[in-house]
């Protein structure tokens, strides 16, 4: 039953500024974002995979500690990139994204707790030397289970919030909030989408530590790339099974759209599809030949544009299901000059300081810090 | 009304006050203990101190582990928390500061990124470059709370934000620097009481000396400051913000007398870990840690007490009504609610109409969009225990009702809707606490008092109770059988000839006996 009467009206504070600002705000900052849940949820998911593995003679526990040790910091770099569109999401769509998360409250405030205790488990494992390995693999076991329950509450919050005609009798059945979104036929191919995605992204995160680790040891660093190049093959070949999927479960009108019906949409698919064969083809390539900066600068460049393109999909399918309750015209727009060049100037500044942090800290430089000469240390902290 | 409410049976005030309460008590030492972490480096340095050094590497991962991990986690916390409950309220918030929001992340994205890189950079970093990335992220982590302290302090005393709804207004409001320095103070006190959790653990027991009369110094002085700022910050407070605190059902000054005593307790406890500074244990330090967590708890109680019966203060009740109708209210202030109606205005409700045989089960909505917002019937603020304390059956229920924003000098807002839908409310909340009506009437002047009467008034000559109503036992006995004629504002309520005679007797004793000008606090 359609309660249209449902949806709840905007607050009377005007938007801050053009809406379009607000989306672009959005789709970027949730583009960032899903780059950093893929490198660390796939490369956790890899470091287990290769544990696995070195049950059969393989360097596997060497890899998982490896991976296992940037996962404290992957995880705060999702959360910090996720709190972004958290906050832009709500700016344009908080009608529907409060509505959909109080529906669903109790499995959404509960994201909260499997994340806390994920985050901690990632500390654990990334203390722990080999002596350990068994023990800390099911440590890491158990938080890749909570992030993927954590993926599996946001698709059942994002899908329920585009589905106003399914709020009602989910509500009034049960005000109390233990409700989720299981009977979207979208939930499961949509879940899958992104956690396969996952595991490839992930792929290409262990790449990098391949080339980290080029110089330093080669021979690891072989099998190192190897195993991340595969996965990445493997999970995109598997993505394209999933993808088909997922767009044969959307509503046909919905689906239409990446077929003919929006060019933009339908250009936007062709690009990922066509990326996505394009990067498994070079993988292989690099991979058969070794040739670690292929596999670490030209596919994950490619596959940089086939997330954004994704991403930016994500948002026309969205704003597809929203069309008959959702109307960027609803917005007084009063924008807050006094503020907003404020942000800007603080924005890019703080990209600069991040940049600057980073490279001071030698990250950009191989493997040796970057600020041991007193005279850098000196100026850079006139900058800051 | 606007938003579903979320049925949260223990009590959705408590959810939040749990998560609320565990955030800042993490997120203020993320401040604080970020400037403790480079100035004590800089004083290992200084005094080529290698142990405590080395205790400093390890209590940065302890700071890290609570406050990147915890203290991050449980933000995002609050977001979702208040998303959840106060929906309207969040998206209030998040359109007139979303600017002010985006400055923060900035904030908090650099002060994340210089947590770790200090953390991990122990090993590998040279001193000067270390400091750099301690400062840089202690600035960060500073500039972070100035803009959530603006925002928060906003919330409470918008100021002249109500009339023009300009960003910095709001931003700036009476209370933002007071609580600034408030707030800082607590988080140079709170890094040292987190210091004494990991100095604690220490075996070197001269170190341990070390670090807990360096703690101390960070402790005492910032303790002994705040009854200044706190004195300050009150001074800032309007006072009908305040009023609530003040009136027959003080809870904010409840809570601001606990966070006192605690506070002094806390105090105590950091001056006796200075008699033995090598020897205290971890449990007295978690001891110290506890009772700060309790003052600062007590400290948040008593803003969000004052700050009823507003979740932004003039501006939106706690139950999501606006206190004034304006363009873009979606009819959704308690102007336009007493005309259309509950049932016509609000969206996420079952019962559209009101008949003689569904009157209980529209009270319960009515129940679940007006008032649980705060209130459960048996949990946390439950309305069972107030109702078996008050004795009131339907009728003076609902009596009662037309009243709220008058009650504990207005820590409730008004009820918004129309007779017929009190009178629902009436007829469910009687379900909770029964009373068959007429069953309680008492002969006892001063319970009829503490059941009827003290929610509004006082035991004093001041309270127009007393001004108002006529010396002489039957004329005063007559006054009180048409309340609203003594005074438009007051309930309808129909007490017993027995009743009226025992209330003017008790009063009448009251009045000899306290004399002129004395005023005592009636009720519980």
């Amino acid at each position: 039953m359609m309660q249209p009467n449902l949806i709840p009206t905007l607050d009377p504070n005007p938007l801050p500024a053009p809406y379009w600002v607000f989306k672009l705000l959005l789709v970027v900052t949730f583009f960032l974002h899903i780059v950093a849940m893929n490198f660390m949820l796939g490369g956790a998911v890899l470091a287990l995979v290769s544990k696995w593995r070195s049950r059969k003679g393989v360097n596997g526990n060497r890899v998982f500690f490896d991976v296992a040790r940037k996962l404290p910091s992957l995880l705060p770099a999702t959360i910090t990139l996720g709190i972004a569109p958290l906050l832009f999401v709500q700016v344009l769509y908080g009608q529907f994204f409060y509505t959909s998360s109080i529906i669903i409250a109790w499995p959404w405030f509960l994201v909260l707790v499997f994340l806390t205790i994920a985050y901690y488990g990632f500390y654990y494992v990334s203390f722990q030397s080999g002596q350990h390995a068994r023990k800390a693999g099911r440590v890491m076991l158990s938080s890749v289970i909570l992030i993927f329950l954590i993926g599996f509450v946001y698709s059942n919050n994002l899908t329920l919030s585009q589905s106003p005609s399914r709020w009602g009798g989910k509500y009034f059945a049960d005000p109390a909030g233990w409700n989720l979104n299981l009977s979207e036929p979208t939930l499961i191919p949509r879940f899958l989408h992104f956690m396969v995605a996952a595991v490839a992204v992930g792929g290409l995160f262990l790449v990098f530590v391949a080339l980290a680790n080029w110089k330093r040891d080669g021979e690891y660093a072989r099998q190192v790339l190897q195993l991340g190049g595969k996965a990445f093959m493997y999970a995109t070949m598997a993505q394209l099974v999933v993808g088909v999927w997922f767009l044969a479960s959307l509503p046909r009108d919905m689906r239409m759209l990446f077929m003919g019906d929006n060019p933009l949409a339908t250009i936007l698919l062709l690009v990922g599809a066509a990326g996505g064969i394009g990067a498994i083809f070079l993988m292989s390539d690099a991979l058969r030949k070794e040739n670690v900066r292929v596999a670490a600068f030209y596919v994950p460049g490619i596959t940089g544009v086939v997330i954004l393109s994704m991403s930016v999909m994500r948002d026309i399918l969205r704003d597809a299901y929203l069309k008959p309750y959702f109307h960027p015209e609803q917005f007084v727009v009063k924008t807050q000059w006094s503020v907003f060049p404020l942000f800007l100037v603080l924005f890019l500044a703080g990209v600069v300081l991040w940049l600057v942090m980073l490279k001071r800290y030698g990250l950009f430089s191989g493997t040796k810090a970057a600020g041991t000469l007193p005279s850098a240390g000196s100026q850079a902290a006139k900058q800051s | 009304m606007n938003y579903p409410a979320w049925d949260v049976a223990f009590g959705a005030g408590l959810l939040i006050a749990l998560v609320a309460i565990l955030h800042v008590f993490v997120s203020h030492f993320a401040v604080g203990g970020g400037l403790f972490l480079v100035l004590t480096e800089q004083k290992a340095r200084r005094n080529n101190d290698l142990a405590l050094l080395n205790w400093l590497k390890s209590h940065t991962r302890f700071f890290v582990l609570v406050t990147v991990v915890f203290g991050a986690v449980s933000g995002v916390g609050i977001w979702f928390t208040i998303g959840l409950i106060s929906p309207a309220a969040t998206s209030n918030l998040i359109h007139a500061y979303v600017w002010g929001w985006a400055i923060e992340w900035v904030f908090f994205f650099i002060e994340i990124t210089a947590a770790l890189l200090y953390l991990y950079g122990w090993e590998k970093l040279d001193a000067r470059l270390h400091e750099w990335y301690g400062w840089i992220y202690f600035i960060a982590a500073f500039a972070s709370m100035v803009v959530i302290n603006g925002i928060i302090t906003f919330m409470l005393t918008p100021g002249n934000w109500v009339k023009n709804h300009q960003f910095w207004t709001g931003f700036f409001n009476p209370t933002s620097f007071p609580s600034l320095f408030l707030r800082f103070a607590i988080a140079l006190a709170l890094a040292g009481i987190y210091a004494l959790i990991t100095a604690s653990v220490q075996k070197d027991a001269a170190l341990k000396a070390r670090i807990v009369r360096w703690s101390a110094l960070w402790i005492v002085p910032s303790l002994a400051v705040l009854p200044a700022l706190g004195w300050w910050y009150i001074r800032k407070i309007p006072a009908d913000v305040w009023a609530s605190a003040r009136g027959p059902m003080p809870t904010g000054t409840h809570y601001a007398v606990l966070a006192a005593v605690l506070l002094a307790v806390t105090f105590a406890l950091a001056l006796l870990t200075l008699v033995r500074p090598g020897r205290i244990p971890l449990a007295f330090s978690l001891l110290v840690a506890l009772v700060a967590l309790g003052a600062m708890g007590s400290f948040e109680f008593v803003r969000e007490a004052i700050r009823k019966p507003y979740v932004i203060g003039s501006y939106l009740y706690a139950n999501s009504l606006y206190a004034t109708q304006m363009p873009g209210d979606g009819g959704f202030s308690v102007d336009e609610v007493n005309n259309a109606g509950i049932l016509q205005t609000a969206k996420w409700i079952n019962n559209r109409e009101l008949t003689k045989d569904n009157q209980v089960t529209v009270g319960r909505e009515v129940f679940r969009v007006e008032c649980q917002s705060c209130h459960t019937t048996n949990s946390y603020r439950g309305v069972k225990s107030y109702l078996e304390l008050r004795q009131w059956d339907q009728n003076e229920i609902q009596a009662m009702l037309g009243g709220l924003e008058f009650m504990h000098n207005g820590v409730m807002p008004p009820f918004a809707g129309t007779d017929s839908e009190r009178n629902a409310l009436a007829a469910f909340l009687s379900t909770i606490q029964p009373i068959p009506a007429g069953a309680a009437a008492v002969a006892d002047g001063k319970t009829v008092f503490e059941r009827n009467c003290v929610m509004c008034h006082q035991v004093s000559t001041a309270d127009p109770f007393y001004s108002k109503l006529p010396k002489d036992p039957n004329a005063a006995n007559e006054a009180l059988k048409d309340l609203p004629s003594l005074f438009p504002l007051m309930p309808d309520l129909k007490l017993s000839d027995q009743e009226r005679t025992a209330l003017v007797q008790w009063m009448n004793t009251q009045r000899s006996a306290k004399g002129p000008g004395t005023a005592t606090q009636g009720g519980n």
